[in-house]
Parts: structure tokens; sequence; C-alpha cells
């Protein structure tokens, strides 16, 4: 097999899958397991979540040695069903996931005013919410793209750092559990509980598959979301317990959405918070463009395809990048962030996050086991031990997980209620009633044009006009 | 099944068209590659030279170490060359396989987007 001159190595897909989850709002998320479970045995729903995504690793392993293509999702979809599916579902999937933006660039902007004053907390937000999607929107319209080597950097050193802050944590406070243990919180229930909003730490750990294209061994991606998924579990177990640890009581009640940067100050002073700003700027960005250059890369081959409006297929004449595409979803992303701002109801994205993830692992351990049944005999470069037991397992298991989210109450540190999570399922179902919708009723009308126009158009293959 | 020689004549076609198309060395001026074809039914192979948007030369059998490899049918990479075809439909239909950046892969579709915009 000739190979290519530049390829992925196996560290650049863990830091890439691993990059990928770690972002600003996870800090959040983690204080969060920590408030229905109990602070310091957070680590255990961590770990279950992350031993939940290690299985839905597993399917999106064998989908992409089956399909190692960036167009993964869409096509794992289409051939395990069909294109409307295919359609609808890649719909959901990504522009509800584009909305993490919202409360990623509500956290940062938090993060920023909550630093720097400059003329009122409210317009400070505001202010940094805009210019941080500007400014990576701008990276996206330049077709400035993180390297590999700039990624290996950022993430291993993100991961190094929060391990050693951990550790240095846990040896200034100690640690002692056994109250924690016979905490009335810690149940089985709680539990799982946390461990559905668990899933939201390792978000985007999957958003590696599109590069199986760059690497000639498909096993590296499966091997790498694995090993990803692994540090990633590592790291919040201890930071997530550590940062709970080094908050005070005060801080926690007041429903912080900044709750690594207290902790950092608490334990280092102005140096640490300096530091853990600028890992968060670095955390958001790397995350924000990686989602951005997906979902706009996404919208373009849709129009490509006749899904969307031909408009989104439009490339920029010097930097060839699909700036109609990018500039609709910076336009979208600043109206999530707004209307966050508005309603300060980031956890209501956070949990739409962890649930939709449950949801399209549900969706993708079946692509395994219908295609395993369409095409037997297809070569796989990895396949799943023990036949259909792990997909199985994960389509119970994140199934369960978003029954789980949608039935339960969002609340604060004090307890107090602070809404019902079905209206999260209501949105969801709202907007997948529209993916279907636009699938069923406007997609025939765009394929219909574009065969009209293939009609009328003369082919220039000689002997084939 | 479409011949060494027919793929050939839609290069030498496709080399023209690039090559002519302001719009298109203006987008790719930067974008230097070398491509691998790659007919999986024949398992004839083809080699682009791509430097600074400009296709300096096409010619039959691997040559060097490739920047991307594109794979498929003999039949869609003729239909490919000749503009009969769109690429980026092929490929989400998992029918063109690509290895390559991302960002290759959306500049080899923008190829046959601008020269063919109705495509």
């Amino acid at each position: 097999m000739t190979t290519l001159r530049k390829i992925l190595k196996l560290r650049t897909v863990v830091s890439t899958s691993a990059g990928m989850a770690l972002a600003t709002s996870c800090y959040l998320a983690g204080l969060q397991v920590a408030t229905i479970l109990v602070g310091e045995l957070a680590w255990i729903s961590i770990l279950v979540a992350g031993l939940f995504c290690l299985l839905s690793s597993m399917c999106f392993s064998e989908l992409t040695s089956l399909y190692p293509t960036a167009a993964g999702i869409k096509l794992f979809i289409q051939n395990a069903f069909n294109e409307k599916a295919a359609i609808a579902i890649g719909m959901f999937y990504v522009i509800l996931g584009i909305s993490m933006v919202g409360a990623e660039s509500f956290l940062l902007s938090s993060v920023l005013s909550g630093s720097f004053e400059m003329i009122s907390p409210h317009f400070d937000k505001f202010f940094w919410m805009i210019i941080f999607i500007l400014f990576v929107g701008y990276i996206n319209y330049r077709g400035i793209f993180i390297t590999g080597l700039v990624q290996d950097i950022l993430t291993y050193l993100m991961i190094g750092f929060l391990i050693l802050v951990s550790f240095y944590a846990f040896n200034l406070k100690g640690i002692d559990i056994t109250t924690a243990l016979q905490s009335s919180q810690f149940t089985l229930s709680n539990i799982i509980k946390a461990a559905g909003v668990g899933v939201f730490l390792y978000v985007g750990f999957e958003w590696v598959t599109p590069l199986a294209e760059e690497t000639t061994n498909y096993r590296l991606i499966g091997r790498g979301m694995m090993i990803a998924i692994g540090l990633l579990s590592i790291t919040y177990s201890l930071f997530v317990v550590a940062m709970y640890m080094g908050l005070t009581k005060e801080q926690l009640q007041s429903g912080t959405p900044i709750p690594h940067i207290l902790f950092a100050q608490n334990l280092f002073g102005p140096t640490g918070m300096v530091i853990f700003i600028i890992m968060s700027i670095l955390a958001s960005v790397t995350s924000f463009n990686a989602g951005l250059v997906n979902t706009s890369r996404f919208a373009y081959a849709m129009a490509r395809d006749n899904v969307l409006p031909r408009v989104f297929s439009r490339l920029h004449p010097d930097h060839a990048t699909p700036w109609v595409s990018i500039l609709a979803l910076v336009i979208f992303a600043i109206a999530i962030s707004l209307l966050i701002l508005i309603t300060g109801q980031y956890l209501f994205i956070i949990l739409m996050a962890a649930a939709l993830e449950c949801i399209i692992y549900v969706v993708m351990a079946l692509c395994v086991i219908r295609l395993r049944k369409k095409y037997p005999d297809k070569e796989r470069s990895f396949k799943i031990p023990f036949g259909k037991l792990i997909p199985i397992l994960t389509i119970v298991i994140f199934a369960g997980l978003a029954i789980g989210i949608f039935t339960d109450v969002t609340k604060d540190y004090m307890g107090n209620v602070l809404f019902s999570n079905y209206w999260v399922a209501l949105f969801m179902v709202a907007f997948a009633i529209f993916t279907t919708l636009y699938t069923l009723l406007v997609v025939p009308v765009f394929k219909k044009k574009a065969a009209e126009r293939a009609k009328t158009r003369k082919r220039r293959r000689p002997g084939r006009e | 099944m479409a011949t060494e020689k027919e793929i050939l004549d839609a290069l030498a076609d496709y080399q023209v068209q690039c090559n002519n198309n302001k719009r298109l060395r203006r987008m790719q001026r930067d974008w230097s590659k070398l491509l691998h074809f790659v007919a999986e039914d024949t398992g004839d192979v083809f080699t682009m030279n791509v430097v600074k948007g400009e296709i300096i030369s096409n010619e039959a059998g691997a040559k060097g170490t490739p920047d991307i490899i594109v794979t498929t049918h003999s039949e869609s990479l003729c239909d490919m060359f000749w503009g009969d075809l769109n690429p980026s439909q092929k490929y989400l239909d998992g029918e063109i396989r690509v290895k390559a950046s991302q960002e290759d892969v959306v500049r080899l579709d923008a190829i046959t987007m601008i020269i063919w915009p109705d495509v």
C-alpha cells in the first residue's frame, strides 16, 4: 500500500481526541457530577462514564475501520439504514453539537470578565463572548489550521498540568473519603445519574474519526480514542475531586460558573489564576476551532450534495474555505451565546450535549449491528470482540443514561431546583422533528432541482454526450 | 471500465481546464501537492503533480510519495476528470475514497466546483 508523505501518528490521534474533549465547560460539568454525587467520590461516576464511553469508542472504531472517511457518521448511518435517516440524524447531531459553543463561550467570557473588569460584568461577558467567537471564526475563515504538533503540545501540557495540580492539592488539603462514603447522597442511583452528566466530560472524543484519512493504519483511530478516554478519565477523576476539595463552601454555594479559576486562586493566588485563564482560553479555542472546522466542512459537503442550499458550498476565492458555512455557524454560535447570556441557563446546554452524545452512541451501536448483518464479509481491520454483546450493552447503557438525564431535575449545590430536564428532551424532540421535516420536505426539492440541472447539462466525456 | 488511455485523455483535458482557470489558479496559488489516483477495478495508478496551483504533469504509474491518494472505480475517475460527476456526492456515498487532510479534500473538490460550477 502506498503511504502518504505526511501521516498522523498515534500521539496526535490521542491528543486530538482528548483535546476535543478538554474544554472550559468540562470543569463546570465536573462540578455538576460532584454535586449530584458526593464531591470526594465524583471520580467513581467519572470513571463509570469513561468506561461507558470506552464501549462506544469500540463501536466507532469498528465503523471507522469499515468506512475510514471524514464523511464518517453520515456514511455509517446511510449504509446501515438509508440516506434520509443519515441526513436527518447527521444534521441533528452537528447543529445541536455546535450549540455547545454557546455554553463554552459563556463560561470563557465568565472567566475573563471575572478576572478583568472593564465596564460592567454583563457587558464584559458580552464583549468577550463576541471576541472569542469572532476570533475562532476568523481563524477558520483564513484557513489557519492547528497543526498536529501544536495540538500535541497543548493537549499533553494541559493534561500534565491538571494532574500535577491535583496531586499538589491533595498533598496540601489531605484527602478523607470516609465521611463521603457515609453520605446519604452516595447511592447507586446517584452514581449512574452523575455518570450521565459525566458523559459530557468526554464529548468530542469521537470527532477524531475524520482523521482516519490521514493515517495509513485505521486501527490507530480506535486505539487513539481508547487511550484518550483513559487519559481523560484519570485527569478528570483527579482534578474534579481536587477542585471540589479546593473550593470553599461559600464558593461552592455561589453556583459559580468558573470553579477552576477560583480553585487556582485559592491554591496559587493571582499567578495560578492567570495560568488557568490562559489554559481556559487555549482549551476553548482549540475545541471550538476543531468543532467549527468539522461543522463547516459538513455543511459544505451537505450543500455540495444538494441537501443544504448551494450557497453554503461557496468557497473563499483566496483561502479556499467555505466562508458562507463558517459565517452562518458563527452567527448561530453568537445567537446561542446571547441566549445563554440572557437566560444564564448554560447547564441546559451541557445536559443537552450529554444527552445528544448518548443518543448518537446508541445510533452508532445500532449501525454496528445493522452493518454486520448487511455486510458480514466486508473487510474490517477492527471488529469488536464478543459478538453483539458490546454494541447491545452500549445501546442499553446510553439509552438508559439519556432517559436518566431527561427524567431528572437540575439542582444547584444548595439543592435548589434550577429546571426540570424534560425541557431538554422537549427541545431536542422539537429539533429532531425539524430536521426530519427538513429531510422529508425540503431536501427532495433541492435534489429535484439538481437532477433537472443535470438533465440539461451536456456530458463532456467523448462518446458519452 | 475506463482504459488507461481514456483516463490519461481525461487528465489532459482536466489539466487544460485547471491551468486556464484564473479563479482556480488564484485560490490554489499556495497549493503544491503530489496526487495519486488509483483505479481500483483495473489497478491503474496515475500521478498528478501540482505546483502552486498549476498542474505540471500527469502520468501513468505511481511516482514519488503522494500527499493525496484518491481511490475509486476507473469510470468514476474518468467522469470526474471530464467534469461529468460531482466528486462530493460520490465521496459522501463512499464511492470515492480519499487519503489526505480535510483541507486537501476540500481543495480537491473545489477544483471541480470552480471549473464546472453546475455539476
